[in-house]
């Protein structure tokens, strides 16, 4: 195994335990663990279940996956396993993704007019970002892993 | 050309004009020399979609898959549906123009004709009201129609990406204690965007106790979208646990009718094709071809629905049934006497009936309990012609089965309220 699949598995083991612990917390916030959480641009508000506890379970399982394939990632077989639970947690942030956009087009509830200004589109995907979303940047390294070990070309 | 056959296969010669003779050897050396010319052997190398493909039916890694693209089916639904369209826009359109602007030019807010109609002349939204014209016309385009046309859109990616027959073999075994096998998912889903598709979708299960059982559970436990879409505007934070009623329902009474039910189910053999990019054609094709048809079907149904009731509350009809069965609605279900009018409703359209309900002051839980049982009491008239189609005795039993489930499940439930201290 070189040098650049080593680091790239301590990375993968590291990201899916966070990705794990983060997807445990959505669970835990939603169960009433604790209340909801802010941290720095993060946010879990843990108030809806389909969100929370869903939406945290699959991140939990992406997290799992990354972890159960990390030990060999050169390997065609370990390496879907990676990839297939980063797509789970991108599955989730374009799925916060989009509810953003589509919550940002209508302008608010008591504005006579129906569509939102640009400042007030823009303003509207200001932080708390849920965990899905930040870890979102850190899992797109696998889809960087996927085209530069060649697994693209072989696809 | 002339053929001769003998008894002994190795002897076999094939004569081919007037002195062309060749045993079964040359025949074979010829076809591999025809081989050889024409195909040209590769190799197979495993690619990482080929594999992705194998983790996604197999449940230790297909299960959290399945869970999240069902996780982003109804999230996108939601958020399309609920959020921009209808409370981004429709709502908006509907109540602050549309809803005064009839009440102002349709004359004397007394008649029937306006009660027909427009409705309530007090009323401040298009929910309220209950007129044709208004709550009619906002239920079928303001909600119900971008919940149908999201879901279909889903469901066609589902299908041409082929996602949906590996679904189908994740819960091959869970669906075969129910009587079903693995297929069964196919007009399970469909049914939660319209049940009539799906009822006729039940052809492709091969006995009569799989399309028995499947017809049965869809015209009981499996909304159409057009009610979850009205659902999601009237309870949103309620719909999770409606839906998980009537997750239970369907998997409980799916096993008890297996064990009742006579007949048999066979294995099946799923031919699973690769994954691949749905092409913008198809789903542009599938999802107006679909959509119109709701439109076709639907919309009438909603506004001669809405009519029906005003019609049902002049004659007093309504005040009638609520009465009569005031001691079933009270007692053994635990709502109000009024979900009567809802009830009659759901006949003719679910989403209709859901929203009925909105008018009713009532708690969480009995709201709840009044969706189940909405959901679970009869299928829409749509549904119900549509079974008629697929046998008047299969629709008897289907009706006598719905409504002892109705009877018992929605006891049970007002039950499990009475224990949580809610109901």
């Amino acid at each position: 195994m070189n040098t650049e699949h080593n680091t790239a598995q301590i990375y993968i083991a590291a990201l899916g335990l966070v990705t794990m612990i983060l997807g445990l917390v959505d669970i835990l916030v939603w169960i009433g663990f604790t209340g909801g959480i802010e941290f720095g641009i993060m946010g879990i508000a843990g108030d809806d279940f389909f969100r929370w506890a869903w939406g945290g379970l699959v991140v939990f399982l992406g997290g799992a996956l990354m972890l159960s394939g990390c030990r060999n990632v050169g390997n065609i077989q370990e390496f879907s396993k990676v990839l297939l639970g980063a797509a789970l947690v991108w599955t989730i942030a374009a799925c916060d993704i989009f509810a953003m956009i589509c919550e940002n087009i209508p302008a608010g509830e008591e504005a006579p007019e129906f569509l939102n200004s640009f400042a007030g589109f823009v303003g509207g995907f200001a932080p708390p970002y849920a965990p899905a979303v930040i870890l979102l940047p850190f899992t797109l390294v696998i889809a960087y892993f996927f085209y530069a070990w060649g697994f693209a070309d072989e696809s | 050309m002339q053929k001769e056959e003998h008894p002994n296969r190795h002897k076999r010669q094939v004569v081919q004009g007037a002195d062309m003779v060749l045993n079964e050897d040359q025949r074979w050396s010829l076809v591999d020399l025809l081989a050889k010319q024409t195909i040209s052997a590769g190799t197979y190398k495993q690619t990482v979609w080929d594999v992705i493909g194998e983790l996604t039916v197999k449940p230790l890694t297909g299960i959290p898959v399945a869970f999240a693209v069902l996780y982003a089916f109804w999230s996108v639904f939601g958020s399309f549906a609920g959020a921009l369209c209808t409370d981004g826009f429709f709502v908006k359109f509907f109540d602050n123009h549309f809803l005064p602007w009839m009440q102002a030019i349709w004359p004397d807010p007394n008649s029937i004709l306006y009660f027909l109609f427009v409705g309530d002349p007090l009323a401040d939204n298009c929910f309220e009201a209950f007129g044709v014209l208004t709550s009619g016309l906002f239920i079928a385009i303001g909600v119900v129609l971008p919940a149908v046309l999201i879901f279909y859109l889903m469901m066609a990616i589902l299908e041409d990406s082929g996602y949906l027959p590996r679904l189908a073999v994740l819960v091959d075994t869970l669906l075969h204690k129910m009587g079903l096998h693995g297929y069964a998912i196919v007009p399970t889903i469909l049914g939660l965007g319209c049940n009539v598709p799906a009822i006729t979708a039940t052809r492709i299960l091969e006995t009569k106790k799989q399309r028995f059982i499947m017809m049965t559970l869809l015209a009981i436990f499996v909304p159409c979208g057009a009610q979850l879409g009205i659902m999601l505007e009237v309870i949103p934070e309620s719909v999770g646990y409606v839906m998980l009623f009537l997750l239970i329902g369907y998997v409980v009474f799916g096993y008890l009718l297996s064990k009742i039910v006579p007949g048999t189910n066979p294995e099946i053999l799923i031919d699973v094709p690769p994954y691949h990019m749905p092409q913008r054609a198809n789903i542009t094709k599938k999802l107006w071809m679909r959509t119109s048809g709701f439109i076709i079907n639907a919309v009438p149904f909603v506004l001669l629905g809405v009519l029906f009731i005003n019609l049902l509350y002049i004659g007093g009809v309504i005040q009638w049934l609520s009465d009569v069965f005031a001691p079933v609605f009270v007692h053994w279900f635990g709502v109000p006497k009024e979900t009567a009018g809802p009830l009659i409703a759901a006949f003719l359209r679910k989403d209709l009936a859901v929203a009925q309900l909105s008018n009713i002051e009532m708690t969480q839980y009995q709201m709840i309990s009044a969706v189940v049982l909405i959901s679970i009491y009869f299928p829409c008239v749509a549904t119900f012609v549509v079974m008629l189609k697929e046998g008047w005795k299969e629709l008897l039993a289907a009706v006598g089965v719905l409504f002892a489930v109705a009877f018992i499940y929605g006891g049970i439930i007002h039950a499990i309220g009475i224990l949580l201290g809610v109901a």
